[in-house]
């Protein structure tokens, strides 16, 4: 029935650090158009399950499903692996991830930045990435930025310039850790203006974030996570409107 | 202006000797430091303990005692390659053991043990969020390396890199031990043979400062362009 396979499905994710269980067995779909946000407090577990879908870190144990194409893996003495590298690359750029601390990449220009994937891994001739660049810049407001250097660019401009990154490639799934913690509050709202937008146009996203209101606005899905588990899941009116856990209540309290 | 009495292109001769030398160990040593900043890095055991091993060896035992060793050894080790040729299957060849690629085998492998060094120090300073982002946006690990680590460890590595070229190029003076005809041995059987040694080794000097001062200009000319959009100084 289903014509288009699911873009990002995880199934009983479990990540051990040494002898703290981080993450105790998480799943999540993310169906084409879907914005799920992942909230929790620090040490949920929240980034770090984030970071196990496109294996920056890797499971200990659970299955990971990108556009119906299970990742293979091995066990090897430093512990689980993926069998294949050129799978997990070819699967990477099919995510593209946003980072809290924006890492563009300091030594070329915003403009390079976006290229770069799309021409050495996508191998898009030149001229197609300039002309995709160059729109997605104006998209997000930075086409007088094209040529400065990330260190040039204030810590908004260089969010909005790494989701233009992201969305050069395409992707079948864009993956937010945290996006705007690292912002001055004034430049928050830019960012979450971009955000929205994609969510609009129905991008499929899963968003780490502490911005309850971009959770409740735009997700399809919240899930609370608490101590590497599900604490809480549903649509934003359910978990947020309503939630049923005295712990996520004190999370959701407004703190001053 | 000095009279090289008759020994001016012998000289000239000499110094292209040390130019060429130094930096063919250069690239060698370059290679090398690569390779072994790699291995100090990778999780496999045997590379790391081949890695440490070198290292130690390299900066424990004196450049002209290794260079003897590597030069003699060599001679040794192809004779007896072509004698057992000769023995056992009749081939008759003779293999001069080259004092040149002596030379620079020797000088590229010492330094490529401080190169090593100097590499994993640069690599280990790169933000690891920066190699993220590569492999994020589906780069393969030579890829990553290509386009982000390398650039991004060369602004460090290049201080060091430079001092090392330094130290490189004043060790090719050694090579006169094996044999080779730098223009340090050239001055100094001028010397010998006109009882003049401040009318070759003034020049000699001179000319080391020259090759100095021409790679100084270099390494500031590549600082600049890795220090690009680190907000250098």
């Amino acid at each position: 029935m289903a014509a288009t396979p699911t873009p990002l499905e995880v199934r009983n994710i479990k990540k051990r650090f040494g002898d703290t269980e981080v993450l105790k067995g998480l799943s999540l779909q993310a169906q084409k158009g879907d914005v799920i946000t992942l909230i929790g407090a620090s040490g949920s577990g929240k980034s770090t399950f984030l970071r196990c879908m496109n294996l920056l870190e890797q499971p200990d144990d659970g299955d990971l499903i990108v556009h119906g194409e299970p990742i293979r893996f091995k066990t090897t003495k430093h512990g689980r692996e993926p069998e294949d590298w050129k799978q997990v690359v070819q699967m990477r750029a099919k995510l593209s991830m946003v980072f809290q601390s924006f890492n563009l990449w300091a030594h070329m220009t915003l403009l390079e930045n976006i290229i770069e994937a799309p021409i050495h891994v996508l191998k898009k001739p030149k001229k197609e990435a300039l002309e995709h660049a160059h729109a997605l810049l104006d998209r997000v407001g930075l086409s007088a930025r094209a040529n400065a250097y990330p260190a040039q660019m204030s810590g908004g401009q260089q969010q909005r310039g790494a989701i233009a990154r992201a969305l050069a490639m395409d992707p079948e799934v864009m993956l937010f850790d945290e996006p705007t913690s690292a912002l001055d509050p004034e430049l928050v709202g830019d960012v979450l203006k971009v955000m929205h937008g994609l969510a609009e146009e129905g991008r499929t996203m899963v968003v780490v974030t502490h911005e309850m209101s971009f959770a409740r606005d735009v997700s399809s899905q919240v899930i609370y996570l608490h101590q590497g588990l599900v604490a809480e899941a549903g649509p934003p009116d359910q978990v947020l409107g309503n939630p049923q856990s005295p712990r996520l209540q004190q999370f959701l309290a407004p703190k001053y | 202006m000095i009279d090289l009495q008759g020994y001016g292109p012998r000289l000239l001769e000499g110094a292209g000797v040390t130019v060429q030398l130094a930096v063919l160990s250069l690239i060698l040593a370059i290679i090398l430091g690569l390779l072994t900043a790699s291995a100090k890095m990778s999780r496999s055991w045997l590379l790391k303990r081949t890695a440490t091993v070198y290292t130690t060896l390299i900066r424990g035992v004196p450049d002209l005692v290794l260079m003897m060793l590597l030069f003699f050894g060599g001679q040794i080790g192809v004779n007896a390659i072509s004698d057992m040729l000769y023995y056992n299957y009749e081939i008759d060849i003779y293999i001069n053991f080259n004092a040149f690629a002596a030379g620079v085998l020797t000088i590229g492998f010492i330094f490529g043990a401080y190169m090593g060094e100097t590499f994993r120090g640069a690599f280990m300073a790169v933000d690891n969020g920066q190699i993220e982002a590569g492999k994020a946006y589906g780069m393969s690990s030579g890829l990553v390396f290509r386009r982000i680590r390398f650039p991004q460890m060369m602004r460090h590595a290049l201080p060091g890199l430079s001092n090392n070229w330094m130290v490189l190029l004043k060790t090719t003076a050694l090579v006169s031990v094996i044999g080779l005809t730098d223009m340090v041995r050239v001055a100094a059987e001028a010397s010998r043979a006109t009882h003049e040694p401040f009318t070759f080794l003034i020049p000699v000097a001179v000319a080391y400062l020259l090759i100095a001062s021409v790679s100084e200009w270099i390494f500031a000319r590549l600082q600049k362009r890795y220090d690009i959009g680190f907000g250098g100084q």
